[in-house]
């Protein structure tokens, strides 16, 4: 079941918008276009109009890695009107790319790469047809993309500049230690707390990257750009444990190497 | 009559299996990658605290399983809502789902649960307590359980100052309280379709056709159910997305998941229904054993039980706050959530 979109050819070409009910009380949002990467970006910048537009009824948003899903209370709008207002939304905040979104901050996050750390390496290495100390090099010179939070706040990141597409494991590890940095595709994560994953782990960062008695518990946030630097294993006393911030904000490794301005203040409209 | 608030201790002396401070859940919190939580039976934890005055979205605890004993410093009032319980005060039995005033020192008991997972115990006032995302419901995955262990001591803000009536000591109302029936061998729990229904042929009639039996391995995550599962037919690899509260997973393996408030936010499994939202806070009092089956309905009838189940709350929630008033209880001046409050303070 599809609601039907209505006619928007005068409005700025807005991209197309799939909305399918999940339930009775969520909606699924997808934008339509063959391009894979148009998706994704149209789809984290709808998330920002959403988040800035706050439909009526709209209780909260759970970004996918193409999609949207909006919960909200079934008793204040019904999925057809949602979904006129949220393509309204879109006709009045082009999602085309390079359309204003949220100021942005940089982190340069300090990685250990060692055979304790890095189990997937030699064989993300082989997948690759790479030494691994040039998955290593692709992988720093990376400007990653924070695209969305998935589980306990994960960072998950896009624009690995891999020569190709990195399996995920045959059989999930039940357990990932807090701190590994794991890749998938040409997207990259970090596991903030212990849990199972069946992303290839590449290396760890000593630091704390959530931390729930900080407020808010992550200094990053969606549409954030993140780079790696392997650091020696000798450095991971100093750094153990401390709670990652933006890089011009104090704890990492390169102070002052933001190359995007307005990110002062960057974590102000997390709630 | 309204005094100020004052400090009371209650001291839990026994802590069941498992309780933990609970509420209604994190709001605004799925969008940062942080599942909602919040009480699995929202209905019951929603009575509970409206039985005693408070905001719907009170702190109150959520008990399953065991034996549950706390005593007072102070004159309290309290309710006890959920599945069927023993609940007793100095050893005599009181009622479950209705205000309780509890005098100083008298030891109350919770135990023996039957037909379902969880009781929900609020007092009138504010329990003290740490929070995540503004809420008290637990975490536990990112380091945040809230749970309660025997011999702790709890401190509730409250303004509440003993009952007396010239010929009761109890008083005895009567509120219109809409109690759930966890009674019936087998639960009707009403869906409605998912994105895949359609492409999983069979599924409709055996998920209304069939009993399906609740495993060992489910918790707030999600419903692991033993039954007859059919797999849907020419879908290519789903990209993960995101997953509502009630959708009905099947994933490669010949297991139903129905997902809980606590749900990983994104997987890539079919959906094949979900379930309505009315529907939700019995699925959340669901235990190993449990035996149930399905109804389809439609997304109207499914929004119209939803509207009919919080009517009656709000039904029960007037009537309450103009009986506390006549009479000279508490009744918490605002709905809205307390203030959030750093998980350090704890």
């Amino acid at each position: 079941m599809t609601t039907h979109t209505a006619p928007a050819e005068r409005l700025r070409h807005p991209p197309e918008l799939e909305a399918e009910p999940f339930g009775d009380s969520a909606l699924m949002l997808r934008v339509k276009n063959d391009d894979a990467d148009f998706r994704r970006a149209a789809g984290s910048r709808l998330r920002d109009v959403l988040l800035e537009v706050r439909p009526y009824g709209v209780l909260d948003i759970v970004a996918g890695v193409e999609s949207l899903l909006v919960e909200f209370d079934c008793l204040a709008v019904t999925h057809e009107q949602l979904a006129q207002t949220i393509r309204l939304a879109v006709a009045g905040n082009a999602l085309e790319p390079g359309a204003a979104s949220a100021s942005q901050s940089l982190f340069v996050i300090p990685m250990v790469a060692s055979e304790e750390f890095s189990p997937d390496l030699p064989g993300v290495a082989e997948e690759l047809g790479l030494s691994p100390e040039a998955v290593l090099r692709k992988f720093q010179s990376s400007v990653l993309t924070i695209n969305l939070l998935a589980a306990a706040m994960a960072p998950m990141m896009g624009g690995v500049q891999f020569p190709g597409q990195v399996s995920r494991c045959v059989e999930p590890r039940t357990n990932v230690e807090p701190g590994s940095v794991m890749v998938a595709g040409t997207n990259a994560i970090i596991q903030p707390f212990p849990g199972p994953s069946g992303w290839k782990v590449i290396g760890r960062t000593p630091l704390t990257i959530c931390d729930i008695r900080e407020d808010p518990a992550t200094s990053y946030k969606p549409g954030d750009s993140v780079r790696f630097e392997v650091v020696p294993e000798r450095e991971w006393a100093r750094l153990e444990g401390q709670f990652l911030r933006a890089s011009d904000g104090g704890a990492s490794l390169s102070a002052g190497a933001s190359p995007k301005a307005g990110s002062e203040g960057a974590n102000s409209d997390l709630p | 009559m309204t005094f100020p608030e004052r400090a009371i201790g209650i001291k839990v002396s026994e802590a069941g299996w498992l309780s933990t401070f609970q509420d209604l859940g994190r709001e605004n919190s799925e969008f940062m990658g942080v599942p909602c939580g919040g009480a699995a039976d929202q209905h019951s934890a929603a009575a509970a605290n409206i039985l005693v005055g408070n905001s719907r979205k009170a702190t109150c605890l959520e008990i399953m399983g065991g034996r549950f004993a706390f005593t007072a410093t102070h004159d309290v009032m309290c309710a006890v809502t959920g599945v069927p319980a023993e609940v007793t005060v100095n050893g005599d039995p009181v009622a479950m789902w209705e205000p309780l005033c509890i005098p100083a020192g008298a030891r109350v008991v919770i135990a023996k649960a039957s037909g379902g997972m969880r009781n929900y115990l609020a007092f009138s006032g504010e329990l003290e307590t740490a929070r995540f995302m503004g809420s008290a419901a637990p975490e536990s995955r990112m380091g945040f359980p809230q749970q309660l262990a025997p011999g702790q001591i709890l401190t509730l803000h409250s303004r509440y100052r003993g009952f007396t009536h010239p010929f009761l000591t109890q008083p005895l109302f009567q509120l219109p309280v809409p109690v759930p029936d966890f009674s019936p061998d087998v639960w009707t729990i009403d869906v409605v379709e998912g994105p895949e229904t359609d492409r999983t042929p069979g599924i409709r009639k055996l998920l209304s056709s069939s009993n399906y039996t609740v495993g060992a391995k489910s918790n707030h995550v999600g419903l692991r159910l033993d039954g007859p599962v059919v797999h849907p037919e020419g879908l290519g690899e789903i990209v993960s997305h995101g997953v509502p509260i009630g959708a009905f997973e099947i994933p490669h393996g010949d297991e139903l998941i129905i997902l809980g408030r606590s749900r990983t936010l994104t997987a890539g499994y079919p959906i094949v229904a979900v379930a309505a939202k009315a529907s939700l806070s019995m699925l959340g009092q669901a235990s190993p054993g449990r035996k149930m089956t399905f109804r389809w309905i439609s997304n109207v009838q499914a929004v119209e039980q939803y509207r009919e189940q919080q009517r009656l709350l709000a039904h029960l929630e007037g009537r309450v706050h103009a009986l506390f008033a006549a009479v000279g209880l508490p009744v918490s001046t605002s709905s809205a959530a307390a203030p959030s409050q750093s998980p350090a303070a704890a």
